[in-house]
């Protein structure tokens, strides 16, 4: 015992011995005028580098000086050429060169690359969200088990707080709202968690309570503002309820095996889809360095630490968390070792999560580069992560992540559905393809408020980006994203609908539905309402000017009426989702007899999910016009002009329909081919059984 | 736990209604309570049990439905003035709920027992996905990738060796890239009305140094009617680095041509406007040029000849007080309508050119003509008092882009660029 515990007090010295060595080291990565703190960690060193500094900086005068002297007595001579020390020879006249290969130019082959690689880390950073949150429902509750429920309701209620308090802070305008709600909902969670893991001490209404008042107590001074408003508190106290509900909904869950097996299978997706990632990530980056090699090389030299230290480190760890995550997963079972198994699977969100705030930087950095621009060399680089897109970005791929999740839960539901022949697995793909459902559509309404952030932002950054894409090139890239929005609101509804046919008593509430789906088709016609059918904001040569909603019309193309449209549809939508939960439990689910319709109907939502998400990224990386970086980096190559809406529609779809080619391979390779190969050992294993 | 839901139902269903009333008034409430009492009563409609139909059965009602439904949106939305390319699209929206509404009620697929079956039916369903984009996409307008890109390659503005049209040419160009139609409308171009129309405004009116303060510090000062929190901060501020130089220049070249020798300045917000007949502080400025006290325009003084009371101090002036007055006939373009029922045209016509024969000298060709407009603004207060007045004088429509070209070819501008 006393040297375990002499031992203890050791490795604790070490770690924080290590743990300052790492702040000291990492601070320069950070700004040196807001870490005063860390700066102070290395006080002795730095001064020391101080001194050092100096010293070269007078070995650096001496040099000078003595040059300056060796110049007097050279006068009258030539200068000496000293450009042999820089010339690379040949290379330095290299220009931008364009390739074609079946109809694929430099850009056309990046847009594939780039689109591939952002799916399937889309895949492998949505997908884990999902399953730790199933790991958790499907584990029984052991002592293990509930410490690490502790820390994924924390990390739940750090994302849902984010969710709502972006929402609050949009739509009524609190001041930090992400920071009320981030707060108050982990706050919320980890205080009704902790005290439920002793005993159940409270039910639903006081775990509400609980989470409402500690959550807003801490919250309230954790978040910087001069002067309290009644707006801001009553956020943190809804977050703090939200957080304590969920933890004693999700600490007392009955466990159900089902949504074990579930986030098992899908974790071996995530396996192949990471493979995948990196392969495409490596020839993005090849792609670039030959299509846009001075642009790239530009942009990583930007971000050195970040692509030296940063996102290698983060990718690497990463990958090790994501393999351990994979492959512990029947050992920790076996071993009753669930709990470290669900909280691996934190730490790997936390890690994914990371890299995807990392990533955004540079991303958004060529959208809204800091200002002013001419001080843009001189800038550190987190204040070039750090801009104004960036928050945005992460919120909106957040959930916009979060519903791919859901959604890749759906198709690979849907496929499994399709590929099993026995009644009792048909049953369980079809309420995979149901969860996968309710995960996707509760995470995209949301989603709608997020893009407008993200608009917004770049509306305050520089509006001409923002009218290129409302109103001039890109304005009938917006419509079809209306559409898609509208068809993805549909099919999820149909889907309901064909759910709630094998429902015992649900046609009660067909009549209502129904109702609902007219409301649907008028706010999907509203949300398509353009102000004018020509796509650039004047006429151009060969357009109709005519084509223009009158001035008393104008309201239905106008943000108020589009913002109406979508909380109809979000509105129905969740109507629709509220009698669907009820049906589901007050009658008869009869899973495995869903009509046939209804994979179909999941695929066709996923695919429109995946269409939508990529056209997305289409409009983002087109609305910086013929730049690279915003006004900081010129594209000057043949392609810096926007692709036409025809040309784009059919390009973004053969990248979906490769992504949908390999993802059905993977998913057949991970998941189907597994349970072939097993059924066809099981026989033999079984003989001697029978022998017995 | 029931409760619970009732408390959280009704919080939930009042926001929607408070939100509703805020933003569309009375109508968005009525809206929402009609949604509200729909759902009520179809919740308490007893349940039919569900019967499968066959694909005739299915659609029998439904297309004359349709059918019927799209002819009355036609008609309606024709009666609300759509143009006819929404009317078209509301119609096929119609035809997209038909679908909805016939995939709703479709007969239950037959399983599938050979894997050929679901091999077809996944295809058709990836084939239905693109088909849908990718026609939608290649149907909806589409704009010349070749126009940008010679917009691109055209080089920067540089005004050395340039003459006005061109100046100005190049000042059009500056105004489209800089996407300003997107909030200010010139006349009948453009695309919304969430800035002034700088057309009906005529802001070619006021002085380049007063344009310029306008583009660089928009904050200083906000058009009038533009003072909601929204459209204070609509306007970008950082064009004092995006537009410099020639760029400058040019934009304001452009910009000062932006004037209508056929009505008063218009001002506010769409559909909230007025001319500045019934503006009281123009009128107030008005009153100091027509007095003779307004420093931009000394050397001139109404009042000196029509009496500043409005009673006449020379014989021939004409006396505002009398609404009935008639036009001079001294002039070729003599009209008979009484001094009421002057066309604002007149107005300007006969202050800024003068009267042939008489002291009223053409004072457009000496004084900036924003102050000639404010002077009439207030010189009709003689006969038609500001605090007397039961309506505004009604705004004028748009002038559409004939207009325009007849201005310049029937040279009603006393300056020759316009």
């Amino acid at each position: 015992m006393s040297q375990n515990s002499s031992k203890i007090p050791l490795l604790k010295s070490i770690l924080c011995l290590l743990i300052v060595y790492l702040l000291g080291h990492v601070s320069p990565f950070l700004p040196a005028s807001h870490n005063p703190i860390l700066s102070n960690l290395s006080f002795q060193s730095l001064a020391f580098a101080e001194e050092d500094d100096e010293d070269e900086d007078e070995d650096e005068d001496e040099d000078e000086e003595g040059d300056e002297e060796g110049d007097e007595e050279g006068d009258g001579e030539e200068e000496e050429d000293l450009s042999y020390l820089t010339d690379i020879g040949p290379a330095a006249e290299h220009e931008f060169e364009e390739f074609s290969f079946m109809g694929l130019s430099n850009r056309k082959f990046t847009w594939v690359a780039a689109q591939l690689h952002i799916l399937f880390a889309s895949f492998i950073l949505g997908c884990p969200m999902f399953v730790v949150i199933m790991e958790v429902m499907g584990a029984r509750r052991t002592q293990g088990v509930r410490k690490a429920i502790i820390l994924s309701n924390v990390f739940l209620g750090v994302l849902i707080g984010v969710v709502i308090g972006i929402t609050g802070e949009i739509i009524i305008g609190i001041h930090h709202g992400v920071l009320y709600g981030l707060w108050a909902c982990a706050f919320g969670a980890l205080f009704v968690s902790f005290l439920n893991y002793f005993h159940r001490l409270m039910g639903l209404r006081g775990s509400a309570f609980v989470g409402a008042l500690t959550g807003t107590i801490l919250a309230i001074p954790l978040t910087p503002v001069e002067h309290y408003e009644t707006s801001g508190i009553i956020l943190a106290i809804v977050n703090g309820a939200v957080g304590g509900l969920l933890s004693n909904g999700i600490m007392f869950a009955n466990a159900d095996y089902k949504f074990e097996r579930l986030s098992h299978e899908i974790t071996k997706v995530i396996g192949i889809c990471y493979s995948f990632t990196a392969l495409s990530g490596g020839l993005f980056l090849l792609v670039m360095l030959v299509a846009y090699k001075d642009f790239i090389t530009y942009l990583i030299s930007s971000f050195p630490m970040l692509f030296m230290v940063g996102y290698p480190t983060l990718f690497i760890l990463e990958t090790i968390v994501m393999y351990i995550y994979v492959y512990s997963w029947d050992p920790l079972n076996k071993a009753n070792k669930k709990g470290r198994h669900i909280v691996t699977g934190v730490i790997l969100n936390v890690l994914g999560l990371s890299l995807l705030v990392a990533l955004d930087g540079p991303a958004t950095f060529m959208q809204t580069p800091p200002k002013p621009l001419d001080e843009i060399v001189n800038i550190s680089e987190w204040a070039k992560i750090a801009n104004a897109g960036w928050m945005p970005l992460n919120y909106h791929r957040l959930v916009g992540n979060g519903t791919f999740g859901g959604y890749m839960v759906c198709i690979i539901g849907a496929y499994m559905y399709l590929w099993s022949d026995k009644s009792e697995e048909r049953e369980y793909y079809d309420w995979v393809g149901y969860i996968g459902n309710i995960i996707g559509v509760a995470i995209m309404i949301p989603l709608p408020a997020m893009g407008y952030i993200f608009v917004r932002e770049i509306y305050q950054y520089d509006a001409t980006i923002g009218m290129y894409i409302m109103s001039d090139r890109e304005s009938m890239f917006m419509l079809v994203q209306g559409l898609l929005v509208g068809t993805m609101f549909s099919a999820s509804n149909i889907y309901m609908w064909v759910s709630m046919k094998r429902i015992e008593n649900a046609e009660r509430f067909f009549p209502a539905m129904k109702f609902g789906f007219v409301l649907i088709v008028i706010a999907a016609t509203i949300w398509f309402t353009p102000r004018r059918f020509f796509a650039t904001m004047l006429p151009e040569p060969g357009m109709n000017p005519d084509m223009v909603l009158p001035d008393n019309l104008a309201f239905l193309a106008l943000m108020v009426s589009k913002n109406t449209a979508a909380f109809c549809l979000v509105t129905v939508t969740f109507i629709n989702y509220i009698f669907y939960t009820i049906a589901t439990k007050t009658g008869k689910v009869a899973y495995g007899k869903i009509n046939p319709i209804g994979p179909y109907v999941l695929i066709f939502l996923g695919f429109s999910d995946i269409w939508l998400m990529s056209w997305m990224g289409t409009i983002r990386e087109l609305s910086r016009m013929n730049w690279h970086i915003y006004k900081v980096f010129k594209d000057v190559t043949p392609e810096k002009f926007a692709p036409s809406l025809a040309e784009s529609g059919f390009h973004v779809t053969t990248i979906v329909w490769t992504f949908f080619i390999l993802m059905t391979a993977i998913i057949w390779i991970g998941i189907k081919y597994p349970k072939t190969k097993k059924k066809e050992t099981e026989p033999s294993a079984a003989a001697p059984q029978m022998a017995e | 736990m029931n409760i619970d839901i009732v408390i959280i139902g009704c919080i939930a269903v009042l926001s929607g209604l408070y939100a509703l009333f805020n933003i569309f008034g009375l109508v968005g409430l009525s809206c929402g309570i009609a949604v509200m009492l729909t759902y009520a009563i179809l919740l308490r409609l007893k349940p039919k049990k569900s019967q499968e139909k066959t694909t005739f059965q299915n659609i029998r009602f439904k297309i004359p439905v349709i059918f019927i439904l799209g002819a009355i949106i036609w008609v309606v939305a024709g009666k609300f003035n759509f143009p006819v390319w929404w009317q078209i699209e509301f119609v096929a929206f119609t035809l997209v709920g038909f679908a909805f509404f016939t995939l709703l009620d479709w007969k239950t697929l037959n399983v599938e027992k050979k894997a050929s079956t679901w091999i077809m039916r996944l295809l058709a369903t990836y084939a239905l996905a693109s088909g849908i984009f990718i026609t939608v996409t290649a149907q909806l307008p589409q704009f010349d990738p070749e126009f940008e890109l010679a917009k691109l390659n055209r080089p920067p503005v540089k005004l050395s060796g340039l003459a006005g049209p061109e100046v100005i040419a190049a000042g059009r160009e500056i105004f489209e890239n800089n996407k300003c139609f997107n909030c200010h409308k010139v006349f009948w171009e453009g695309n919304s009305d969430r800035g002034p129309n700088l057309g009906t405004k005529q802001i070619g009116l006021y002085s380049e140094d007063y344009i310029k303060e306008q583009i660089l510090d928009p904050r200083k000062k906000q058009a009038p009617g533009f003072n909601d929190p929204k459209s204070v901060k609509a306007m970008p501020t950082y064009y004092a680095d995006d537009i410099e130089g020639d760029e400058m220049v040019a934009l304001i070249a452009y910009l000062k041509t932006m004037r209508d020798p056929t009505h008063m300045p218009v001002e506010g917000k769409f559909p909230n406007q007025w001319t500045w007949w019934d503006d009281p502080e123009i009128i107030k400025q008005g009153q100091t040029v027509f007095e003779g006290t307004e420093p931009a325009t000394e050397g001139l003084n109404c009042a000196v000849c029509h009496g500043k009371d409005g009673i006449p101090m020379m014989t021939g002036a004409l006396d505002f007080r009398n609404e009935n007055h008639k036009d001079t006939d001294k002039m070729p373009d003599h009209i008979d309508d009484l001094l009421k029922d002057w066309p604002d045209a007149l107005w300007y016509r006969r202050v800024t050119r003068g009267v042939t024969g008489s002291p009223m000298a053409p004072w457009g060709t000496i004084f900036p003509h924003l102050y000639l407009w404010k002077a009439e603004a207030y010189a009709r207060t003689f006969h038609d008092p500001l605090d007397k007045r039961t309506a505004k004088r009604p705004v004028p429509p748009v002038p559409t882009k004939e207009e325009v070209e007849k201005w310049k070819t029937d040279e009603l501008f006393l300056d020759p660029l316009l």
